[in-house]
């Protein structure tokens, strides 16, 4: 569906007013894109649509924080639901040894329905101006960046995952943002 | 930390919405982030900046429950709880009153309820019908609508003017005991009019408590939802 900005940040402005109708159709057109993107981080769907209950929660909320100046309505609510969802991960690391394990003890093999991170990242590689910028980063920390982002691995995560040290992890993250950084804001 | 230097602060936006900012030092960006004006922009930019990132993570449609459990804890939906008497009351005295505001309406008005008044005429009394009469917010009687039971023609009667917008329309909805509201036809804003409906009243209405008007940019679609309802009424069986 294509919705466009200024219909995004139209119902935004009217769900700061308590616009319930508006509040509707900001969650029927964006709500699907922002539970796949919590789903890519959090692998289960009840876990990705209790961060979506509590992200249009915190819209309702909050939309009058809503800043069109600053950013993208889409931006702006992806932003809301990474946040919540890299929490939710990071809260069951902690309180559960396996977050892929349910209650039955049964694992979820869900990791395979979704594309895998680099894959996602080829597709981000077909967006104009990120597909110049990707284009320069390669091999482990390209893989790196890709886990990082759509899998929310930690600096820890990603070396156990990588079989790489530590230090070298946080390196190509660093130097991976810089680079993108330098490349996507050249004129 | 030196908080003031532009690029540990952009390095630290970075990591923040990449993800790789975790536990202790994540926290303490966000409280960074919330008291100083240039972390939030650092922030917000980086957030600008990858979000083509998101863009080809595919869309997954929610449960309802979702938007249930949102609505609910919005306030959107009046939760059911232990109230006084009266309150079961009142939606059974708001019919009462509004099916007598109806029937009133019809006696006065019945050309406009029942187009076919020859019938009335021989049969002494108004055919098989379904009525709807819509007040707007202040509660004044605004539209009236009305069609035969198997017919598929919706009367429209407009009491009182509608102001609408240029190049908007006013759609009606029907608005069923259970499931989400769907469009029945468009209607004038003054005086009278009539538009053909999808089925017959008794298959369309014969579960549908109340009608509502909303005012859109276009006739809505089956399966749409409505903006904001302009005016709204019970749908009743004259029969």
């Amino acid at each position: 569906m294509a919705s466009d900005v200024a219909q995004l940040s139209g119902w935004l402005a009217k769900t700061a007013l308590g616009d319930r109708s508006a509040f509707r159709r900001l969650y029927d057109a964006t709500a699907p894109s922002l539970l796949g993107v919590a789903l890519r981080i959090l692998k289960r769907r009840d876990r990705a649509e209790d961060v979506l209950q509590e992200a249009f929660v915190n819209v309702w909320h909050n939309a009058g924080r809503y800043s069109a100046a600053a950013s993208q309505p889409l931006t702006w609510l992806t932003a809301i639901v990474r946040n919540k969802a890299l929490d939710a991960l990071r809260g069951e690391a902690r309180h559960a040894a396996d977050p892929l394990e349910d209650e039955s003890g049964k694992t979820h093999d869900v990791e395979d329905e979704r594309p895998n991170p680099l894959g996602l990242l080829e597709a981000a590689v077909d967006r104009l101006r990120v597909r110049d910028c990707l284009a320069e980063i390669k091999g482990p920390q390209r893989q790196c960046l890709a886990l990082a982002y759509y899998n929310g691995l930690s600096h820890s995560e990603l070396a156990a995952h990588l079989g790489a040290p530590i230090g070298s992890v946080k390196v190509w993250i660093r130097r991976g943002l810089e680079k993108l950084k330098r490349c996507l804001d050249a004129p | 930390m030196n908080y003031d230097r532009p690029e540990l602060l952009d390095r630290l936006a970075a990591e923040y919405v990449f993800g790789t900012l975790t536990g202790l030092a994540r926290r303490r960006f966000e409280r960074l982030r919330r008291a100083l004006p240039a972390a939030d922009a650092a922030a917000r930019e980086w957030e600008t900046r990858l979000i083509p990132l998101s863009m080809p993570v595919p869309p997954v449609a929610p449960s309802p429950s979702v938007w249930n459990a949102v609505d609910r804890r919005t306030g959107g939906v009046r939760h059911v709880t232990a109230r006084g008497w009266w309150s079961w009351w009142q939606p059974v005295a708001a019919l009462a009153v509004g099916v007598i505001a109806t029937l009133g309406l019809v006696r006065m008005f019945p050309a406009s309820v029942v187009p076919i008044d020859e019938i009335v005429q021989d049969r002494g009394s108004l055919p098989q019908s379904y009525v709807g009469l819509l007040t707007d917010a202040a509660g004044a009687p605004a539209v009236l609508a009305s069609s035969t039971r198997h017919g598929k023609v919706m009367t429209i009667k407009v009491l009182k003017p509608i102001d609408v917008p240029a190049g908007k329309v006013l759609q009606m909805w029907a608005l069923p005991r259970e499931g989400a509201p769907f469009p029945i036809g468009v209607i004038p804003a003054r005086d009278k009019g009539a538009f053909t409906m999808s089925g017959t009243s008794e298959q369309l209405l014969s579960n549908v408590p109340r009608l509502a008007v909303s005012i859109e940019d276009a006739p809505a679609a089956p399966g749409a939802t409505p903006g904001p309802f302009i005016l709204t009424g019970h749908c009743v069986k004259l029969w």
